[in-house]
């Protein structure tokens, strides 16, 4: 019976991995994901549509620009008004609170001969877009005016005033740089799915173990096999449900981004024409890698605690600290994605904390040597066999122990059993 | 062919502030139905743990089917029912038997054959798709036994197998065991339930406060207790007592009289004196021509005998380190 017989990991793998796969809720996260990404690309930009309108009023000293920058705003579809100069600005903020109009915009005297502030005041001042139209119109609108005052030829200035045709492409030293934009996006893009497959497939993990010690069926199971063979099957039955779903969610979003323009297309909105940066096997093998190893290493974590406590509640409270621990490289997405090659993004992507969700998008957006990468795979791979083991020693005790939450002196005190 | 099922030498176990076993020895001969008894706490489930290799002993050495350690090697070749029943809750029934019997060493295929035989052998055909959520408490503790025997293990472990059933599920259980005694398996199972293990057990072990008070077959160990000489008898009216009364009051022949336990049907149960045998006393009964419909040595109930070497003191004792056991 011995001889061929099954390692017991194996077979309590795919009895998790089954449990997973078999259940509708699976079927319908993984079907359903791409239609979120697809959201994530629509509804801003459909969102965006609706805001552009604007009703903006325009208080004029200078008796010059009124009407050029009502033109202009015009042209954005927004409803101007010139105001009389005497509207006092009591007035234009109640006219605010009122909501008949969005703001207001006061021109000073000097604004073309001196160097007076143009004041925009309004309610969807925090518009990102309506900042930047704010900024470019006035700019384009009063240089304009500055130009005719000095008497520069209008043919001549129409050049001079043409906006600058600039284009960013992103690249490490290669010769063909992909659009920055793009490139940001995939980075973003892939770190973001990472974390949240680790984050999600992760404290599965945690809320299974869990479930074994409340339905107690942990007792019948630790008589047929290790807690080891227990913790490593569980562990990796359910990253394996976890990888077909990820897997799942990768080639759907690489053909969203894709066909992007056409998506885009389907709901009347036109697109930008970007292209998605090439994934080569090597940016591949880097994603999965890491999403194993730092997989492996929180759900090590997350087990660990899910021994250690009794109830989903405990587990809830219990697993802040290394929550927190997952955020600190959400929270640092930024450092690396603006200097990837920086020091900050370095010791980031050593860090196995934060390493296995910010070293992919160092890795794609290029910040990366592969001297880099191996170190860093390096140490991930160490702290999580050591992390494993350390988490192996909870399990094994902290299964069988029900009801009381077990002080930090236990805990430590278990390690050494 | 196996002698010993399992062999239990010098075995203890501490806890953080007690000893739950101490210096244990105890052997289950292969092929009987082995009664662990005790009162609450006494350290029968840290045993019956550790030949699972639940946990680890700190000292002394377990053998199983005179081969193995407790670990992976021994696993296929035992069934356990633990104390704390439970069952993955969303899994169908019959991946639940097939998934415990892959567990225990048999081959998938062979898993799902065994794992549907099973189900009907228990009545619950029916359910074989439904998840073990949608089955009842008792249907569940059908599954739990068919998890515990479906790779048919030479070694069945029960522990405290009565605990929570109902009648008919005990009498489910009961079959379950005598099935499996008749098949040639060994059954090792603990007990507070004396009634029960009388019932059942070949060979009993009682322990308390973690160390052995006495072990053997259960009929050596009534035949001592027997030895006591104590006397149940009956008249058949008060004139035949009046009759044997001369008898009941000679002290070379009996030391006390005391009246009979509740529920039995003698008159009055006797206390032989020393060195006075039942026959003797029978035959002077006998002489008087007083009618007597009954005369019948005492054997003790496993209870009674329970009672009397583990102290009342002791079960009580026994009842707070409960959880720990």
């Amino acid at each position: 019976m011995s001889g061929g017989r099954r390692p017991d990991w194996l077979v309590i793998a795919r009895r998790e991995f089954l449990e997973r796969v078999r259940t509708i809720w699976f079927l319908a996260v993984t079907a359903l994901g791409p239609i979120g990404m697809i959201a994530i690309i629509v509804i801003p930009v459909l969102l965006a549509r609706v805001n552009n309108g604007a009703t903006v009023q325009i208080v004029d000293h200078t008796h010059a620009l009124g009407a050029p920058l009502a033109e202009e705003f015009g042209k954005l579809g927004w409803k101007t008004e010139i105001v009389a100069e005497t509207t006092d600005e009591p007035t234009l903020l109640g006219r605010i609170r009122d909501g008949s109009i969005n703001g207001f915009l006061t021109v000073p005297s000097d604004a073309i001969s001196g160097s007076g502030t143009i004041v925009y005041q309004g309610d969807n001042a925090t518009n990102q877009l309506v900042t930047i139209m704010m900024w470019r119109i006035n700019q384009q609108v009063v240089q304009h005016a500055r130009g005719v005052a000095a008497g520069v030829d209008p043919a001549k200035l129409e050049h001079i005033l043409t906006p600058v045709a600039i284009e960013s492409k992103h690249t490490t030293g290669e010769a063909s740089g992909s659009s920055a934009g793009a490139a940001f996006v995939l980075g973003y893009a892939v770190m973001f799915i990472l974390y949240m497959a680790i984050i999600l497939y992760a404290v599965n993990v945690m809320r299974s173990v869990v479930m074994e010690k409340t339905s107690r069926v942990v007792e019948l199971m630790v008589a047929a096999a290790k807690p080891q063979a227990l913790m490593m099957g569980k562990i990796i039955g359910v990253g394996a449900a976890g990888l077909v779903q990820i897997a799942a969610w990768m080639a759907m979003a690489v053909i969203t981004i894709t066909y992007r323009t056409q998506i885009l297309g389907l709901f009347g909105v036109a697109g930008d024409g970007f292209t998605l940066p090439p994934l080569a096997w090597t940016d591949a093998v880097v994603i999965v890698l890491y999403f194993l190893l730092g997989y492996f290493f929180y759900a090590a974590l997350y087990a660990a605690l899910g021994a250690m406590v009794s109830s989903d509640q405990e587990a809830q409270q219990a697993q802040l600290p290394v929550t927190l621990l997952l955020l600190i490289p959400m929270l640092s997405m930024q450092v690396v994605a603006n200097d990837p090659r920086g020091g900050a993004a370095e010791a980031l992507t050593q860090i196995p904390f934060s390493s296995p969700i910010l070293m992919p998008m160092r890795w794609l957006l290029g910040g990366s040597s592969g001297l880099d990468a191996a170190v860093s795979l390096g140490i991930l791979a160490i702290s999580t066999v050591f992390v494993t083991r350390l988490a192996g020693r909870i399990y094994r005790v902290g299964i069988l122990m029900y009801g009381k939450r077990p002080s930090v002196r236990e805990i430590l005190r278990w390690l050494t059993y | 062919m196996t002698t010993d099922a399992v062999r239990v030498t010098g075995v203890t176990k501490r806890f953080a502030d007690h000893v739950a076993v101490r210096d244990l020895s105890f052997t289950v001969p292969a092929g009987v139905v082995f009664g662990v008894l005790g009162p609450n706490g006494a350290g029968k489930s840290t045993t019956l743990r550790m030949v699972n290799d639940i946990i680890a002993p700190d000292g002394g050495e377990i053998r199983i089917l005179d081969k193995f350690a407790p670990g992976r090697d021994a696993a296929p070749h035992i069934g356990y029912l633990p104390e704390e029943r439970g069952l993955y809750p969303k899994m169908k029934v019959v991946d639940m038997l097939t998934f415990m019997a892959e567990l225990r060493g048999v081959s998938i295929r062979d898993a799902k054959l065994r794992a549907g035989k099973w189900l009907e052998r228990l009545g619950l055909t029916q359910w074989t798709r439904n998840k073990v959520q949608d089955l009842s408490k008792g249907m569940q503790q059908k599954v739990q036994f068919a998890a515990a025997v479906i790779h048919d293990p030479e070694l069945v472990i029960l522990d405290e197998p009565w605990s929570g059933l109902d009648p008919i599920n005990a009498e489910v259980l009961r079959e379950v065991v005598a099935e499996q005694k008749a098949a040639g398996r060994t059954i090792l199972f603990s007990t507070h339930q004396m009634e029960q293990a009388e019932k059942i057990c070949d060979h009993v072990c009682i322990i308390a406060r973690g160390a052995k008070v006495l072990d053997g077959p259960l009929v050596d160990v009534k035949r001592a207790a027997v030895k006591d000489g104590l006397v149940a008898l009956a008249f058949i009216d008060e004139a035949a007592r009046a009759a044997a009364e001369p008898v009941l009051a000679d002290r070379s022949l009996i030391l006390a009289r005391r009246p009979p336990r509740p529920g039995d049907t003698a008159d009055l149960e006797v206390e032989l004196a020393a060195g006075a045998a039942p026959e003797k006393l029978l035959r002077e009964l006998v002489a008087t021509g007083a009618a007597i419909t009954r005369f019948e040595v005492v054997v003790p109930t496993l209870h009674q005998i329970f009672v009397e070497r583990v102290g009342a003191e002791n079960a009580a004792v026994a009842a707070h380190t409960d959880g720990a056991a």
